[in-house]
């Protein structure tokens, strides 16, 4: 019997649990107070905060090869070394099992966390680098203009990390500039500066080409990894801060006035969505059948009209929920996708797609691969074979061949009466027979 | 944070003086009166002392309480006092109460009994100190502050933790002359604060526990508890604090400011009233000699001078010893900067307190016009340029042979000095290298730099911090023809497009006409020789009865293969077979014999 393979992998399985507990790494413990609004916020979002100064030599991440936190904080901009057990080959060792990381850095970032950073992907710029933006900064600016206003047009294009753009005010930003590989899928720059913006240090005229310039400049850089490890690494650490989240925004030079800036909600939802409370998706089920049917058939035959369905949840609100979107797509692959349909929505978060099998046998896969910014990869195969007709299932009396069959009962016919009339009407009349 | 430690950093140089106030009643009333009202809202049962903190905070900045709010508090005292309520909350609720005017009386016998018991059989510093001040609430005399003095010891020796020691040295500050031993203490608690950064100092436990020790420390009557040095930086701890979010911790943060500002080290803070920018009409910085609370100084420090003024740019000293003039406000000094624009590092003087800032004297920018063009990028021809004035464009052509050369000259350097080509999403910069006569060149290589065709726009970019108006000027655009016509492809997360399998198209087959023709035509030799049969007519002269089965058993073998043609299978068939074969053999050899025997 040749039994159906099913393989379906789905790397968001099994995180129903809330991944909450979070070591938070400080330079100093001023810093806590300094970012008390975000810490705080993140407790009543539920989270369980751990306190660490970056360089305590008690520092450990696992214990009996079980890690105590889900997610770390870095807010330690200017350590060269962590202490304890902590490196960077502990932590890029921690995002590759699944951990989430959220760094904040500074003008003066430390080695450790350039090194952390080029792990993930990133470059932070040289020490002394500030972003500088001579149209876009903020009126409490020092007068080196480093103090800059991030307009929320430069988000990313995904609401499910930093939120509806339209509601979110500017922001306000004062730090180094990060380099990202936009030719790497997995890196997702969050939030880039303005076109006059650049990163170089201000006290110094320029002699070299700044490392980023324009909206290369990227402020908040994000990590899906290929685990959908998430990790998050935000220029500027007092972009956390409580003095920057309840600071009122002007663009100098006759801006407008936001009595309030943008920070708070984009540092949340970010910091949700680096700890995989938004946008992670698991599947729950997936079904095939031929249509008019309810069980998986052994096998397919050419074809066929098919239906397959899916159920697919995303992570919310610390429960799963039936994911909505229009987007899905459904690959039949055979070495390479012969039909790639959209998945339709139905209710509770199923989706469906009915097709005809294509005219060539073979392996196949069932394949929905959901690859969006902001989500997890969702990957889930589903292998099944398609034989050919079986000599019963072709097409019998074709008309094009009456000829034939005709000839071959008329030539049986004739065998019959020819055999009735040379067996009794011979001897006596032979002639009139056949002459 | 970030801002308060560049703040710091300006002020290394000070030995005495802090670069910051905690203006409460001006910059930074509304977000300290926020974190203050917080204590009124969203109260758990039992929390008597965030009523007090808020309440507190109100009468200290003196700001007018909403009368619902004073009425909700009023009825949560009412109602959250309860007998077993601590000595600390218990105070904190009489005085909440008093502090709010409330109609009607918390007071009884029993809290002022809790207060003597506190008194006599204290568990804890904070027991002594809260007994004192209830009864000092209540008008009450300490009953044998000798006693209470040597309870407090006793307690100071079993928990001397800072926590403790601020409350002890509360107590001990308003046990008079029986307090005085609290002064040994003095020294210790003062050593036990972390120094941050080499900047500032604060004890461990944050804002609050800093706040109690400081407001202490200061209650004791002729105590030298710091330094001047020392009190600076708990100042400028303060003042990184100002964004606290807490009620407890914003009062905490005015009361120990206002204790370091009575106190005779208060800190000297030289800041820049408005802004550390001025402009060429504009010349004059204002700065501001005040305490830490941008209050006149009891003293006022004179004279105010400008030790000196430095350019940044080439550490050129442009101006030195130059007083300052009062200003509008009596904290307030002026000093024109009647220079040219840039960074100037100034060293100030209040009395015998030093500052440096940094200021800044902005002025405009202008550029005329500018040349641009195209070269041959071998050098071969002399390159077209075009000037232009601005705000005008100009459109070029260009073909991967070629370089844009744009050119121009600015009375002054700037930082920020860049051609912007852009196209749709797509923007690539190019920075303007100066040579030594204030002459900016761009030189693009289109063939190197480009990689590949589009119309793209030109924008040129000037600015600077110590430029009034950045500009930015749209050249016009260049059409670059390459031969690379698109860009690379970036990975996209989009939807992919959709695919449907192509069937094989069915072979094509005859009409149905010609199909029936044939099938007439093969039909028709059967037919045609039933029809000359039917003609001349067959004589049945052997037939007999004999010859039916066998007629038949054939016709039923022909009828099986029909069957199996069309739906039987080769298994069934064959068994068929068999016996009506069977039957027809002998039948067949039946018929032939009775015809045999006939013509015999």
């Amino acid at each position: 019997m040749n039994f159906p393979i099913f393989c379906v992998f789905t790397l968001a399985l099994s995180l129903a649990n809330a991944q909450l507990n979070t070591l938070v790494l400080l330079d100093n413990q001023v810093i806590k107070e300094t970012h008390s609004s975000f810490f705080k916020g993140l407790q009543e979002r539920g989270y369980t905060l751990t306190f660490k100064i970056a360089d305590d030599s008690s520092l450990v991440l696992a214990k009996y090869g079980e890690y105590l936190y889900d997610n770390i904080i870095i807010f330690a901009p200017s350590v060269e070394e962590f202490g304890g057990s902590l490196n960077t080959d502990t932590i890029t060792q921690f995002i590759d099992e699944g951990g989430n990381v959220l760094i904040a850095g500074s003008s003066a970032t430390g080695d450790v966390l350039r090194e952390l950073a080029s792990e993930s992907g990133f470059e932070v710029d040289e020490e002394g680098a500030f972003v500088i933006d001579h149209f876009n900064y903020d009126v409490s600016d020092e007068g080196q203009h480093t103090k800059i206003v991030a307009s929320p047009e430069h988000l990313i294009d995904a609401e499910i990390i930093v939120g509806d753009k339209k509601n979110i005010k500017p922001m306000l930003y004062q730090g180094t500039g990060i380099l990202a590989d936009p030719e790497n899928p997995l890196v997702l720059p969050l939030l880039t500066a303005d076109s006059t913006a650049y990163s170089y240090n201000p006290d110094q005229p320029i002699k070299e080409y700044p490392h980023v310039v324009g909206k290369n400049t990227v402020l908040i850089a994000g990590l899906q990894a290929r685990n959908n490890a998430r990790v998050v690494l935000c220029g500027s650490l007092s972009f956390f801060s409580d003095e920057f989240f309840g600071s009122s925004v002007q663009v100098a030079q006759g801006g407008k006035v936001y009595d309030r800036s943008g920070n708070a909600p984009v540092a949340f939802a970010i910091t949700q969505w680096a700890f995989k409370q938004r946008g992670q998706l698991r599947v729950r089920s997936v079904k095939h059948h031929i249509q008019g049917e309810n069980e998986a058939p052994h096998a397919y035959t050419i074809m066929d009209d098919a239906v397959y369905t899916i159920e697919i949840d995303i992570y919310e609100g610390m429960q799963w929920r039936p994911f909505k979107a229009n987007d899905i797509q459904l690959e039949f692959v055979r070495i390479d996708p012969f039909i790639r349909t959209t998945l339709i929505s139905k209710p509770n978060g199923v989706y469906e797609a009915k097709f005809k099998i294509p005219d060539v046998y073979g392996v196949y896969q069932f394949k929905v691969d959901y690859d969006r910014i902001g989500y997890t990869r969702l990957y889930s195969t589903t292998q099944v074979s398609v034989r050919p007709l079986q000599h019963t299932q072709y097409e019998r009396f074709i008309p094009s061949a009456y000829p034939y069959y005709v000839s071959a009962f008329s030539m049986m016919a004739g065998l019959l009466v020819f055999s009735i009339v040379f067996t009794h009407c011979r001897e006596e009349e032979g002639k009139s027979k056949k002459e | 944070m970030l801002k308060c430690l560049t703040l710091l950093a300006l002020a290394v140089a000070a030995s005495a003086s802090v670069s910051g106030i905690i203006d409460i009643s001006g910059k930074d009333k509304q977000r300290l009166l926020q974190a203050i009202t917080s204590g009124f809202i969203k109260l758990q049962p039992d929390d008597l002392d965030s009523v007090y903190y808020a309440a507190k905070g109100f009468d200290i900045m003196k700001e007018p309480l909403v009368k619902v709010l004073i009425m909700d508090s009023c009825a949560h005292l009412e109602y959250q006092y309860k007998p077993e309520t601590s000595v600390e909350s218990t105070f904190h609720a009489l005085a909440a109460w008093k502090i709010l005017k409330c109609v009607g009386k918390l007071e009884n016998p029993e809290i002022t009994n809790k207060f003597k018991k506190a008194l006599e059989k204290p568990t804890c510093t904070s027991d002594v100190r809260y007994g004192i001040e209830g009864l000092q609430l209540l008008g009450q005399q300490i009953p044998n502050p000798a006693k209470v003095a040597q309870v407090l010891q006793q307690k100071l020796k079993e928990d001397d933790s800072l926590l403790s020691l601020g409350n002890g040295l509360h107590a001990a500050a308003m046990l008079g002359n029986h307090g005085k031993f609290a002064m040994d203490r003095v020294e210790d608690v003062v050593v036990q604060a972390d120094e941050v950064d080499g900047k500032m100092l604060q004890w461990e436990g944050g804002l609050s526990t800093t706040g109690l020790l400081l407001t202490g420390l200061f209650k004791l009557k002729d105590a030298k508890a710091l330094s001047q040095n020392q009190a600076d930086k708990f100042a400028a701890y303060l003042l990184t604090r100002k964004s606290v979010q807490t009620a407890k911790g914003a009062l905490a943060l005015i009361e120990a400011s206002m204790a370091l500002s009575e106190s005779s080290v208060s800190p000297v803070s030289i800041t820049l009233a408005k802004s550390s920018q001025v402009t060429l009409d504009k010349p004059d910085l204002i700065v501001k000699v005040s305490n830490l609370l941008g209050k006149p100084l009891k003293q006022a420090p004179s004279p105010v001078v400008a030790l000196s003024a430095t350019r940044l740019a080439d550490d050129v000293v442009v101006l030195s010893k130059q007083p300052l003039t009062p200003g509008s406000a009596p904290t307030e000094y002026v000093l024109p900067l009647k220079l040219e624009p840039g960074q100037y590092k100034i060293s100030l003087t209040a009395g015998s307190h030093t500052s440096s800032i940094v200021a800044r004297v902005l002025g405009p920018i202008k550029l005329q016009s500018l040349e641009i063009g195209l070269g041959d990028s071998d050098g071969s021809s002399a390159p077209k340029m075009n000037k232009i004035q601005q705000p005008n464009k100009v459109n070029l052509q260009g073909d991967s042979n070629q370089n844009l050369i744009v050119k121009f000259s600015l009375p002054r350097s700037v930082h920020q000095a860049y051609l912007r080509l852009y196209e749709g999403k797509k923007e690539i910069i190019f920075i303007a290298e100066k040579d030594n006569s204030q002459l900016y060149k761009i030189n693009v290589n289109l063939a190197n730099e480009l990689t590949y065709t589009g119309n793209y726009n030109m924008e040129l970019i000037l600015g600077d911090s110590i430029v009034s108006n950045g500009l930015r000027w749209d050249l016009g655009s260049i059409d670059v023809k390459l031969t690379t016509t698109e860009g690379p492809n970036v990975p996209t997360h989009d939807v992919k497009p959709e695919i449907e399998h192509m069937f094989r198209v069915a072979e094509k087959r005859p009409p149905q006409a010609v199909s029936m023709f044939f099938t007439v035509a093969a039909a028709s030799p059967l037919l045609l020789l039933l029809i000359i049969w039917m003609k001349i007519g067959l004589p049945f002269n052997y037939f007999n009865i004999y010859s039916v089965p066998f007629h038949l058993g054939y016709a039923g073998i022909l009828a099986l293969y029909t069957w199996f043609w069309l739906c039987g299978n080769m298994f069934s068939t064959c068994v068929w077979l068999v016996y009506i074969g069977g039957f027809t053999f002998i039948a067949g050899n039946r018929m032939l014999r009775n015809i045999a025997t006939d013509k015999k």
